[in-house]
Order: C-alpha cells, then structure tokens, then sequence
C-alpha cells in the first residue's frame, strides 16, 4: 500500500483534546488492566514475602555479627590454669607461669585473675562463699597473644609445664570450633528461610501470572491480532508485577525495619546486650543487605511473571 | 508489465475447529495487491472463519496458505506478528479494550510496533475526527455507542497504514450516511494499494460499490462478479 501523505496539524486548529494530549504527552494506561494482574492481593502477598525476607537476611546478619564477636575474642586469647595442692604451690606456680609468659614474644598481656573473680564463677555450683573454702582453687591467668604464637603453641605449653608442673595452657580451640559450627548452621538456617521465600515468591508469582492472562485473554489476544509479540505482552506484565512487587517490597521492609528497630530497642533496655546474643543496630551496611532482600522479592516476582508467560504463549497459534 | 503481488492465497484449504466436521472445505483463492472483495452468505457460512484464519487467529487444519507471499500456515510463532502488523482488522464484535480510551485503542497497533507516541498522535487524532469522534478521545468503549465503537475499531484498523484491510460487517451499527462514508475509505485505500477484503449482508452496498464478489455456502467458496464490476 502507497504511504498517503501525513497531514500537520495547525497548532491553531488543534482540539481542546488534543492539545491536552500533546502538551501532557501522557504514556496512558497500561495495556493490561491492574485487577487482572492480582492488584491489591498480590501486593499484600508480595509484602509478606519481603517481610519475611528482610528478617531472614537479618538472622543471617545477626548470626555473622555475634559469631564474629564470639570467635574474635575466643581468638585473641589464651588461658593458663594452675592447680597445686595447696594455696603456696598455686602462688608459686602463677609466679613461675607470669615470669615464662613475660618472657615469651607474642604475649601482648597476661594477668592473673581475681581470686575473688574466680570463686564466684563456682558459687552457682558449689553456693555463695563455700568454693574458697572447702577447695584450692586453680589460679586462672589471661593471656592476650599475637596470632603468630597462637599458631604454635606447643613450645610454650613444654616451657609452663616444665617452670610450673600444675599449669595448663588453653587456648580455646575446641570451643571456638564448636561456636563457628553453630555460627555456621545458623547461617545456613536463615539462608535457607531466604531461599523458601524466594522460592514461595516464584510459586507466587506463576500462579498469578497465569491466572492474570487468563482472567485476560481477550486482551492478549486483541495485542497479538494487532501485532503484539510475546516479548511485548511478557515485557507488559513483567512491568506489572514489578510495579506491585516494587509497591509489596518496600511495605515488607517498612514493616520489617520497625519490628528490627523495636526488638534492637527491647534488647537494649532489658540489658540484652550483656547476654549471649550481642545487641544489634540497624546499621548503613546492614541496612543495605536488608534493603536487598525486597529488592530480590521484586524482582523475582517479575522475572518469575516474565518467564511464565512467555512460556504460556508459547503454546499459542 | 510487473505482476501484481500476491496478499492471500488459499490452495484446498480446510478448517475445522477440533474433531467437528470442516467449517471450511476445499478454499482456494488469490488476492492480489491493490484487489477488493467483498464476501456474502447466509450467517454461519464460514465468512468470519475465513477471515480469521486470513487474520492469523486460525490456523488452517489442510491445504497450504500464503500471506504476503510467505507460508503463513507453516510461519513459526515468532514470525507471525510481522505478518499480523500488515493487517487491519475491523471486528464484528469491535474488540475494543475497556480499560482504554478510544485515543489508546486507535493507537495500539502503533504502540505494539515500538512506534514513539510523537509520532502517531497526529495520526492517529486525524483519523478519530475523520469519523466523527475528535470530541471522545478520552471516552472509555463502555461509554460509546455500539456506532461508534465501530468506528474507533475501523480507526484502529486503518491507523498503521496496512497492506491489507479485512473488515466483517463494517456498517452494521453505523448509519446509511456514514456506512457509505466508510465504504468509500475502503475504496479510496484500496485505489492507494491496499488490498481489502469487506464481509458483509448488505448487498445494496455490494451493488453501489460494485466490486467483485466471493460467495460463501455451507463452508464452500466460490466467486462471482459483483454488481459493477467483472472478475
């Protein structure tokens, strides 16, 4: 067909309405109507997800965080027990540990603890004021060392024991693996919540692809008749679900954020901070991998709507 | 003198919709460029059948089909919309999009084809005051009248300027004056290169047109010429 000449308009000739439309240069309404994308439904669900994807990346901080804590000071320090039969062989043998301990490189510190410190470790066991008296309690020095001698401790654990029979030296080992390996699992735990909210977001996002095309299908089929290709309309609904998702993810964070804020807030003011888990904050680096976890949701809900309608087309005339 | 080109070719086609008898046996005809023709018969001949499977919403159960001079009955999925782009449509039933105005349904061949909206607004305005709605562009399908829902699905049928132009029933909702008024567009279009296909009842049109005629009975097809004109 022979192209006809296009006409211009005279700005002067032009409708109220057109103008309007010129002047605004609105895009119009999206091609798929929002209710048969899952609208406000699919947000809240998209929402949830997020909400739950945000507090699982921040267990799996939090974990990081207090396992670091833990295994750092574990880490850095040495503790050298000395036992004697009676409360002159223990002093002699602390005398004898300080003296090899000073003289050693890669001692940064050591220090004996408070007799006192030590006896009331025991009071939960053995009652208030009965440990000191009934038994010769070891004498407990701390030793702060570099990484280097912590690397080979065998020469100085020969020299204690050859200047003081009754010390031992621990250098915490077996618990630091055995907290690493806690750290670890619960790393994986909160991964793995990560993971099946992910997962839970796809099987989301299928389900109401599928249903959005075929509460749709005249208007797929109208956009095929004129032209459309499937990258189009897959291209159309994925912009959809973002949008929604987009929308569902930042009320999951909000929500998250104020109930990370609060809980961050309980610990603090019930002493929480002196417990076994370490008090949290939401800081800028943990904000930033709380904020991807919705932005993972969005875009998994979108990517996920994509796919599963190129798929359905797929099998179109 | 170079020979026409050919738009639609039917070989012995058939179709049937899944284990039904053929609603459609043996068709075989040639439109060329530049070609009009009308198609009659009594309802439920076939007529819109035909036209779907021309428009590439039914794919043909026998028989070779070409469209544009490619074999749109074997065509891969992906090579379909460029076809489907060269066609304008205009539905019995409209087909409009509810949720869009009629500015957006007119526009929407042009907005599936990545055309920049700077471009078809004038277009596409031009076209909606020409039949006669330049004051409801902003209106909804469910706010127009069955007249001129038909007349945005003839604009949005017209806008891309196709190569071929099918349209089933086109002045059923629309009075005599302005039916003859989109006849003539067909025409007009028609004497630019388009060739054009019109399903129609009305043979007072048939005959004031005088085009040649394809005649459509029990699923059959055959031809002959229309009121004015010998094929």
């Amino acid at each position: 067909m022979k192209k006809p000449a296009r006409t211009t308009r005279a700005p002067e000739g032009e409708q109220p309405v057109e103008r309007r439309r010129r002047l605004i240069g609105a895009r119009g309404a999206p091609l798929l109507p929002e209710a048969g994308a899952g609208g406000a439904p699919l947000t809240a669900v998209i929402a949830v997800m997020s909400f739950l994807a945000v507090l699982a990346m921040a267990s799996l901080l939090i974990v990081n965080q207090a396992a670091s804590e833990w295994t750092s000071a574990l880490r850095s320090e040495l503790t050298v027990q000395v036992k004697g039969a009676d409360a002159t062989e223990i002093a002699e043998g602390v005398a004898a540990a300080l003296r090899v301990l000073n003289e050693t490189d890669g001692v940064i510190e050591a220090e004996e603890r408070d007799k006192d410190e030590t006896a009331a470790l025991l009071e939960p066991w053995l009652g208030e004021g009965n440990a000191a008296a009934f038994l010769n309690i070891p004498a407990i020095i701390e030793v702060k060392a570099t990484p280097a001698l912590r690397a080979d401790l065998d020469l100085l654990r020969n020299r204690l024991t050859a200047a003081a029979p009754g010390a031992s030296l621990d250098d915490h080992a077996r618990w630091h693996d055995r907290l690493a390996s806690a750290a670890r699992s619960g790393q994986a735990m909160a991964f793995g919540v990560f993971l099946l909210v992910m997962g839970a977001a796809c099987a989301i996002s299928i389900f109401a692809a599928r249903a959005g095309l075929a509460a749709n299908h005249e208007i797929v089929s109208v956009l095929h008749l004129v032209g459309a290709t499937d990258a189009f309309i897959a291209a159309e609904v994925q912009r959809r679900f973002f949008i929604l998702g987009l929308r569902g993810a930042l009320i999951g964070l909000g929500v998250a954020l104020g109930a990370l804020g609060l809980a961050g807030l309980a610990m603090r003011t019930s002493g929480g901070a002196d417990s076994f888990i370490p008090a949290f904050s939401l800081s800028g680096f943990m904000l930033i991998w709380l904020a991807a976890a919705p932005i993972a949701t969005c875009l998994v809900t979108a990517i996920t709507a994509r796919l599963t309608v190129l798929k359905t087309l797929r099998g179109q005339y | 003198m170079e020979p026409a080109k050919e738009i639609v070719r039917f070989d012995n086609v058939g179709l049937s919709y899944e284990d039904e008898p053929e609603t459609l046996s043996d068709v075989t005809m040639t439109l060329n460029e530049g070609e009009f023709r009308f198609l009659t018969g009594p309802s439920g001949a076939g007529k819109t059948s035909l036209l779907k499977m021309i428009y590439l919403a039914h794919k043909p159960t026998r028989g070779k089909f070409f469209l544009f001079g490619e074999n749109a009955a074997d065509a891969p999925r992906d090579a379909l919309p460029a076809l489907r782009r060269r066609i304008g449509v205009v539905f019995q039933e409209f087909r409009l999009l509810d949720h869009l105005t009629a500015f957006e349904n007119v526009a929407l061949p042009m907005k599936v084809a990545g055309v920049n909206q700077n471009q078809y607004r004038e277009d596409v305005s031009e076209l909606l005051n020409w039949v006669g709605l330049g004051h409801r562009m902003d209106a909804h399908p469910p706010t127009l009248s069955g007249g001129e829902k038909q007349r945005v699905a003839l604009a949005r049928a017209l806008v891309s300027k196709p190569d071929l132009i099918l349209a089933d029933e086109p002045t059923g909702n629309v009075d005599p004056a302005m039916g003859e008024r989109i006849m003539k567009l067909f025409v007009e279009l028609n004497k630019l290169g388009a060739a054009v296909i019109v399903a129609t009842h009305d043979l007072h049109l048939v005959q004031s047109i005088g085009k040649p005629l394809l005649r459509i009975s029990d699923g059959t097809l055959s031809r002959s010429a229309g009121a004015g004109g010998a094929q």
